[in-house]
């Protein structure tokens, strides 16, 4: 992994290192994607066609499209600033 | 020659009663933040729960596009950040989509294909104002389902036709309104310029058309830019473009590099869900009689012609309104016309037709149908007594007094004809030089003369008998 | 070892002790212990006289189960209304949910009595407890040593008698090995048979609720509280169970011994393990040697898939609807950006990465996708092994609990050493800890009892013949709450 390997992931998951800790972060990766490639070893047969765990649901077990009351509107904002009802943050499309 | 090709991604809101992962209510235009739950605003620990009605709109829909149902279907996770998306992925689906395949036939009988529809979660709300963003996610969770044509479209025309077409469909069938304006259907565009038998160039994709009208004009400048740019020796450039309505063109998109890679994987929270064999059954058999076929049937068995067909089927509940004022007894063409002449001059816009809230009943409406059937009104006196049904709710009886239904006696009628033939001599010289077209003077001055009440089929033959004795 | 819940229950039942006084004298304990151990993070002692008034006015009516008027602590991943609830994360510090965790719901309507949240790693994230923004805690046993992890609090709380259960959850051994750490009972039960409505995920396939608890009988009284399907969680399932009522039979139990667990276990440990065996093999169990070529690619597969699911989950954290914001941003780029750099602890931001990393376009399908392939391997495998016994015993640790620091220091041999644990979570399957005794340091060793999916019955009462058997039941009195 390159430094900027490093940065362009962070950025997809919205972190950010300064080159100092990229650096030091990009041992610590090799290190763990070393361990992970360990995946790839002697696994037998054919691994093309990955399908999900689980038994699927039949439709008839879906919720049935009922509307409930929702939450108040205070408590929705409870966590942060808010405005008008509104979720609130200063200016962030220009 | 060249040839645009191109191909749809549509976006079509259902409208169940419930979001797709919870139980808030998905009408339009509440308080923000009103219809919202810790799922939808994705708090920690809120699981998504599948509605059944997102899945069922959902087969309908493919079932009317000629789709073919997948048994089994799983959801994704498509992972990107942004305000509006509250849990930072939006769950959709990537490679086991509900519906494959399916198409939409045009006019011309030229097919535009689907490659797939699949369902989605909607994002919320921003607003920009006064140096804040303001969030409101009450849109957030609000089923979808994406339409996904292939490149099978050659002009703006009949992209326009298809989109139509489909919003038809999706009406007809119950599952969205389909209103462009409210953002219940939302259109892209991916479009790319065919130069003879060449290859297929780069494809630009114009994306969140919210009128019919823009994706025309949009996919037409568009067209003609990637042709300017391939008559000046360049190549067009892969990119994402928005329409800008004031200036009529198509500009790039703030995008970034990274913005494309959406680390898809099965949703981990909703199991895959199995479809079999007999709901599809069920639903196929729910279907109502689709637009395309109505028409047909109302030019063939109405004899109406295809033009008022297709404006009747045009909205649904209005074609549903006709056929039950057939059913109770009225001349189908008769309350084609007047359905097509006097109650739409009373609906201004296309969401009044749409709506069709009217306070005249198909039984009611066929009453007044049948007495001009039978000619115990004439046209004049079934428009305006409509027109006062329309008003007031009341019946037809209340607007049609006795006075109006009794016909003049064949003495006063025979009396009034008399009188027209002698105040219009010229119209008489004309049509016994063979110009039978100058009858409607004559007819016209019986009608004034006898003030609705003449039986004007009789007026006719009496005019004709008296001009060629 | 003990039966602490039916004691305390019984003593509720029959007025000896009201369960006002009973939540009085647990925090005591808390206020006078929880120093040395940092069990607890949130403390909810009002709110637990409250609910212990209810609760007696519900016995004083001769009404409510075994839990009605028992107070307990509930790991800090687990929805609370109206109470603090962090992961232990500074990115959600002050985070007050309005709405509760589907097992809180239950064990409320139980009448049981929530003393307050317990440490952990930060978003379940670690096996030693160590990477909680409030500090890591200590182990009751020897308190130079981790309580192990993620539900580490938990595992101490129910050590040092500061509650007679807790709460914990397992995505890849957080409850296992820190009930083994610590010398209680952690029971992992079926992936689904517990909802996990409001519990803060970290890798949705493979999180599991269970209780900690000072015994077997314990932990299948509170899985019997906590169990069956709800609404919210579609992945919940209905559950049968008689928890109450565990035979502790083993006459003709089979009992599989899987080569690959044992292949290079310290010799202690197999040693102990075999005695138990030879215990069961005596009451009329047999002993079936097996194998599970896969089993040692479910570690790295589990890693894998674990971080892929969390880089997912947490990108909820983004500054906006909860939890801390960052101070100054232009756009929302950076307001994202920098609320999670500053929120998120190290071992977190790089378990993001991974999962970022093994998601991404090129690497999808050399990582995730194979890992997936492993998993329905490794479920393969156990479906075989499961047509041929009752239940497996295993390992749950290759060590005793660990010194402080120490794996801060070994980054990867701490990954490793749950490769005991974590084939259960990636197969769905229940599993239980249980201490079996002690090791030459004097600490706790445990050992896993692990059924077929939806054999958890079979799990807890394989496990409840053991716990009556004296040489296996050591109770470490000191400290907390004197029974």
């Amino acid at each position: 992994m390159t430094k900027e390997d490093i940065k362009s992931l962070a950025r997809l998951a919205r972190l950010q290192f300064d080159d100092d800790e990229a650096e030091r972060f990009i041992s610590e990766m090799d290190e763990i994607i070393a361990f992970a490639d360990a995946v790839n070893l002697e696994v037998e047969g054919d691994t093309s066609t990955v399908k999900l765990e689980g038994e699927a649901l039949p439709y008839e077990k879906l919720r049935a499209d009922e509307t409930q009351p929702s939450f108040p509107n205070e408590k929705i904002l409870s966590g942060v600033e808010g405005e008008d009802g509104y979720f609130t943050v200063k200016r962030i499309i220009k | 020659m060249r040839e645009m090709v191109a191909g749809l991604e549509i976006h079509v809101e259902l409208s169940t009663a419930s979001k797709i992962f919870c139980s808030c209510s998905t009408e339009f235009g509440a308080k923000p933040n009103t219809h919202c739950c810790p799922v939808c605003t994705g708090q920690p620990g809120a699981l998504p729960v599948l509605n059944r009605a997102v899945v069922e709109y959902a087969i309908k829909a493919g079932l009317a596009l000629n789709c073919e149902i997948n048994r089994r279907t799983h959801l994704d996770r498509k992972n990107y950040f942004y305000p509006d998306l509250p849990k930072a992925y939006q769950i959709s689906q990537y490679d086991e989509p509900l519906c494959a395949g399916g198409y939409i036939e045009l006019k011309s009988g030229k097919r535009i294909r689907l490659k797939r529809i699949h369902i989605e979660e909607d994002a919320g709300k921003l607003i920009h104002e006064r140096g804040y963003t303001y969030i409101d996610y009450n849109r957030g969770g609000v089923p979808l389902i994406e339409i996904v044509s292939l490149p099978d479209i050659s002009s703006s025309a009949e992209a326009r036709e298809f989109v139509e077409k489909l919003q038809l469909i999706m009406r007809y069938i119950g599952v969205s309104d389909c209103k462009m304006q409210e953002g219940s259907l939302r259109c892209d565009v991916n479009i790319s310029v065919k130069d003879g038998e060449g290859p297929l160039g780069v494809h630009t994709e114009i994306k969140n058309l919210n009128s019919v009208a823009y994706m025309a004009s949009a996919m037409d400048y568009e067209f003609r830019r990637q042709c300017e740019v391939i008559d000046a020796g360049k190549k067009v450039e892969k990119a994402t473009l928005r329409y800008d309505v004031s200036s009529g063109e198509t500009l790039p998109m703030r995008t970034k590099e990274d913005e494309n890679d959406y680390r898809y994987f099965p949703e981990p929270d909703v199991p895959p869900v199995e479809i079999g064999d007999a709901l599809v059954s069920e639903i196929e058999g729910s279907l109502p009689e689709l637009p395309m076929v109505k028409i047909n049937r109302y030019i063939n068995d109405f004899g109406i012609r295809p033009q008022s067909a297709e404006l009747i089927c045009r909205y649904h509940k209005v074609a549903g309104f006709v056929e039950d004022a057939v059913s109770c007894g009225a001349n189908a063409k008769n309350a084609v016309n007047m359905t097509l002449g006097t109650i739409f001059s009373t609906l201004n816009t296309e969401e009044d037709k749409e709506n069709f809230d009217i306070k005249v009943s198909p039984a009611g409406f066929a009453a007044l149908i049948k007495l001009y059937d039978e000619g115990k009104i004439n046209s004049g006196a079934a428009s305006s007594a409509l027109m006062k049904m329309l008003e007031t709710g009341k019946g037809v009886e209340d607007f049609i007094k006795p006075g109006d239904m009794k016909t003049l006696s064949d003495d006063e009628l025979s009396e009034i004809c008399r009188k027209a033939l002698e105040e219009n001599e010229d119209a008489v010289r004309e049509i016994k030089n063979g110009k039978v077209k100058a009858m409607g003077a004559i007819l016209g001055g019986v009608a004034r003369a006898a003030k609705g009440k003449a039986d004007m089929k009789k007026a006719e033959e009496l005019i004709k008998k008296f001009i060629y004795e | 070892m003990k039966a602490v819940i039916s004691k305390l229950s019984g003593m509720l039942k029959s007025g000896k002790i009201s369960s006002s006084e009973l939540a009085e004298k647990y925090i005591d304990a808390v206020k006078r212990d929880n120093a040395k151990y940092n069990a607890y993070v949130n403390e909810t002692f009002d709110e637990a006289r409250k609910s212990a008034k209810e609760a007696d006015a519900r016995l004083a009516r001769g009404e409510g189960g075994p839990l009605c008027g028992m107070p307990y602590a509930l790991k800090d991943n687990i929805c609370t209304d109206g109470i603090e609830t962090t992961c232990c994360s500074n990115i959600l510090r002050g985070f007050r949910p309005y709405y509760s965790a589907t097992v809180h719901e239950k064990l409320s309507a139980c009448g049981a009595v929530l003393l307050g949240k317990t440490n952990m790693d930060e978003f379940a994230m670690g096996s030693t407890s160590e990477t909680s923004c409030y500090g890591a805690p200590l182990n009751p046993r020897d308190s130079s040593r981790v309580t192990g992890g993620s539900s580490g609090g938990s595992a101490a709380a129910v050590a040092a008698n500061l509650a007679p259960f807790a709460l914990g959850s397992d995505t890849g051994g957080s409850i296992r090995q820190p009930a083994c750490f610590c010398g209680v009972v952690g029971f992992k039960p079926t992936y689904g048979a517990v909802s996990r409505y409001g519990l803060i995920a970290y890798a949705s396939s493979l999180d599991q609720i269970g209780p900690l608890a000072s015994s077997v009988s314990d932990a299948a009284i509170v899985y019997d509280a906590i169990k069956g399907k709800d609404p919210k969680d579609m992945s919940s399932e209905e559950v049968s169970l008689s928890a109450t009522s565990l035979s502790g039979d083993v006459k003709g139990l089979k009992i599989g011994m899987v080569k690959e667990y044992f292949d290079c276990l310290n010799p202690e440990m197999a040693a102990r393990i075999e005695e138990v065996a030879r215990l069961y093999e005596k009451a009329g169990a047999k002993i079936v040697s097996l194998g599970m070529p896969t089993l040692s690619r479910a570690l790295p597969a589990y890693y894998i898939i674990a971080c892929a699911e969390a880089s997912s989950n947490l990108g909820r954290y983004d500054g906006i609807r909860y939890g801390v914001r960052c101070k100054n941003y232009s756009d929302a780029d950076e307001l994202m950006t920098r609320t999670r750099s500053e929120g998120f602890g190290k071992e977190v931001q790089k378990r993001i990465m991974l999962g970022t990393y093994v998601l991404s376009a090129g690497y999808y399908d050399a990582y995730y996708k194979k890992a997936c392939a492993v998993r329905a391997r490794v479920r393969e495998e156990f479906d075989a092994v499961f047509g041929a016994c009752d239940v497996l015993f295993a390992p749950v640790s290759p060590t005793s609990a660990f010194e402080l620091g120490y794996a801060q220091r070994n980054v990867i041999e701490t990954y490793q050493s749950d490769l005991y644990t974590v084939p259960v979570n990636i197969a769905g399957l229940p599993s239980i800890s249980v201490p079996c005794g002690k090791d030459k340091k004097g600490l706790p060793i445990g050992m896993q009892i692990i059924g077929d999916r939806f054999a958890d019955e079979k799990v807890l009462s394989a496990a409840y013949f053991l716990e009556q058997n004296e040489a296996f039941c050591e109770d470490d009195e000191e400290g907390g709450v004197a029974l």
